[in-house]
């Protein structure tokens, strides 16, 4: 019986490491673990470009793109009023070395105003070798992270090589992968030698059960030695003047110190991109239907510019519907998921200029449950929110935001 | 209860009996450190976290007050059970050197080599001189209320100072992005750190804050007051613990 067990627990050991022969690296961030409705109504990323996918340690790429914060930002989500634009990295394998938001640096949070659209840059530099997923995200205070699209990035050379030296305000410049740490470690040497000391002083002589029958006995004084007093009176002067000393030294070694920096960046939205006011778009109903995977939005568009104009793509958390009756743009290497024709028209004349026109345009893709983005349907706050893109035949692009509350169709 | 001995009939252990004790100081002392060093620092990771694993966390305001307040905690336990029963004025240090010995490790092996931080931008505070001298005092008083007042409150009051010469060079002013920064804040803006953005770090928050701009000192002074509160509390946590209920005969 015994044999018998051991032989299963052997097959079944057997058969578990195989499985782990074949698990694979996890390499999402929970990008499509967020609510659809977070997703949609808060942050509207769109042309978000990589200078570089393959570069050196020490070698600098960047990352721009902008962003349109949503009119119709959910009730459940707390509105951003502290945002960090941030770069969802396995550890720190590459360093943030600048960051602006429209044009301005900016190195603490920053409020952002519903409504408003900003465009973003923020530089990078190699780190550590080896084959990464990179996001852009914003960190939103209370609510979580919004995720932009994602991109591998491959650094090559070796780590050895990093060096990341800054000039501090009296003109030396700093290694900052190493400085203040032999002075961090002397310190803990130091304190740790004088408490191992302390400790070896009592351990060297019997202890526990030795003791405790004396202090029972009640030989307590025998226990702590003249000796043993005048040890801890010197640790109970020496001790606060050391740290005094030290303290003192330090102070007169960095005269001019400053506390940790907490302000909040205050940066406002750029002239509006989206929502700009020549096409004007309303949207009238949204439905989906689950079993085709279909989101179908009944807009009026109102064209006020002097050109006829056409839609060219409906985003929505990340996803790109196109339209099948125009030719792909190109988009870079901004968008990885790329429906290139989900969007289609009930109508594929242009809209002219002073004209007027309601019209029904569907995203299908099955992008809508892979991204899980179906969920729309089962949420508490069950609305869909997205950009439409529409271009003149020069390029002129308008885009407005969508958004609306969405009826499931089931059948 | 505990065991009955006199003076008069106390005769001290010899020959095999000595060296059976003695094996069990060792045995003890072995599994106190590992106990303390996972219990003491998990607790510490709990409660002061951030404050002390980042080095710009460590402000002016809530390090010095979070930090020896929990830190306290367990010393106090442990001098409780080291003095009332063994007379050993080593439980505050022996605690601390635990802690230490915790977080160093956590900090090379999780921070650095697991998740690529340098070691500078996470390098621990120490608590040792505090835990010295609490050592001392209880020592030399022999008395709880005593350390609690007097021990509890230099153990707070020790801890920025004994601290600057370690994290003072990390203040000196930087001028990036428009602006001033300490070396600091430039290692939390450049080591990205993807569940940590900058709005989630509590330092300098509140109204109360400063008298003529020096905050360190009022929150040192609400730190030690609070420390002989809790040095109180958790002296008592320990001698709960430490029961002799049990122990009849040694």
């Amino acid at each position: 019986m015994k044999s018998r067990i051991n032989k299963y627990l052997l097959a079944l050991g057997l058969m578990l490491s195989l499985l782990t022969l074949n698990s694979q690296t996890v390499m999402a961030h929970g990008e499509k673990a967020l609510e659809p409705f977070i997703r949609m109504r808060t942050i509207q990323w769109y042309d978000v470009q990589w200078s570089k996918q393959k570069f050196n340690v020490n070698e600098e790429i960047s990352v721009t793109g902008k962003f349109h914060v949503a009119e119709d930002w959910p009730i459940s989500v707390p509105k951003p009023e502290a945002s960090f634009l941030n770069i969802s990295t396995p550890g720190p394998v590459l360093i943030r070395t600048e960051r602006y938001l429209n044009g301005k640096p900016f190195m603490n949070s920053v409020a952002l105003q519903p409504g408003g659209d900003y465009d973003f840059k923020v530089v990078l530099k190699g780190r550590l070798p080896g084959h990464y997923h990179i996001h852009p995200f914003f960190n939103l205070k209370d609510a979580g992270q919004v995720m932009g699209p994602g991109i591998w990035l491959d650094i090559e050379g070796d780590a050895a090589d990093f060096t990341n030296d800054v000039k501090i305000i009296n003109g030396e410049t700093i290694n900052m992968e190493t400085y203040g740490l032999s002075n961090g470690i002397f310190w803990h040497v130091f304190w740790g030698l004088l408490a191992t000391a302390w400790l070896l002083w009592w351990v060297r002589r019997p202890l526990f059960i030795a003791r405790y029958r004396m202090l029972q006995a009640g030989l307590d004084d025998e226990l702590i030695t003249h000796k043993d007093r005048l040890i801890a009176k010197a640790l109970m002067v020496g001790v606060p003047l050391l740290v005094y000393a030290s303290y003192v030294m330090t102070t007169r070694q960095y005269p001019n110190t400053i506390p940790l920096q907490a302000s909040m960046d205050q940066i406002l939205p750029l002239p509006a991109e989206v929502n700009a006011g020549v096409v004007n778009v309303e949207t009238l109903k949204a439905e989906y239907s689950v079993p085709k995977r279909a989101l179908s939005l009944t807009v009026k568009i109102n064209n006020n510019s002097e050109k006829p104009v056409h839609i060219v793509e409906f985003s929505t958390a990340n996803v790109g519907f196109y339209n099948k009756a125009l030719p792909l743009p190109d988009s870079g290497n901004s968008e990885p998921v790329l429906a290139v024709e989900g969007l289609s028209l009930s109508t594929i004349e242009a809209i002219k200029p002073g004209e007027e026109k309601t019209m029904t345009i569907t995203a299908e893709d099955a992008f809508w449950e892979t991204e899980k983005l179906d969920g729309l349907t089962r949420d508490a706050d069950s609305r869909v929110g997205g950009l439409l893109f529409l271009a003149d035949d020069t390029g002129k692009r308008y885009i407005s935001s969508i958004s609306a509350a969405i009826i499931p169709k089931f059948n | 209860m505990s065991v009955d001995l006199s003076s008069r009939s106390f005769r001290p252990y010899t020959g095999e009996k000595a060296r059976i004790t003695r094996a069990y100081d060792y045995l003890i002392l072995v599994l106190a450190l590992f106990l303390f060093i996972g219990s003491f620092h998990l607790h510490f990771a709990l409660t002061v976290g951030d404050w002390d694993f980042w080095v710009d966390w460590k402000d002016r305001q809530w390090w010095p007050l979070i930090t020896p307040l929990m830190g306290i905690t367990f010393p106090a336990a442990v001098q409780a059970v080291m003095w009332e029963k063994f007379r050993l004025p080593l439980g505050a240090t022996l605690c601390i050197a635990c802690l230490s010995i915790g977080t160093w490790i956590a900090r090379i092996f999780a921070y650095h080599y697991w998740n690529y931080f340098p070691i500078n931008m996470v390098l621990p505070s120490t608590m040792l001189p505090s835990a010295l001298v609490l050592d001392a005092i209880l020592m030399l008083s022999n008395s709880l209320t005593v350390t609690a007042i007097f021990g509890g409150s230099l153990f707070a009051l020790l801890f920025y100072p004994a601290n600057w010469p370690i994290f003072g060079m990390f203040h000196v002013p930087i001028e990036y992005g428009n602006g001033q920064m300490t070396v600091a804040d430039l290692l939390g803006f450049e080591y990205i750190r993807t569940g940590m953005p900058e709005y989630l770090r509590i330092i300098e928050r509140g109204t109360l804050r400063t008298y003529g701009q020096y905050a360190t000192p009022l929150s040192a002074f609400c730190s030690a007051l609070l420390c002989t509160l809790m040095y109180t509390l958790w002296w008592y946590i320990g001698k709960w613990f430490a029961t002799v209920r049990y122990l009849t005969k040694i």
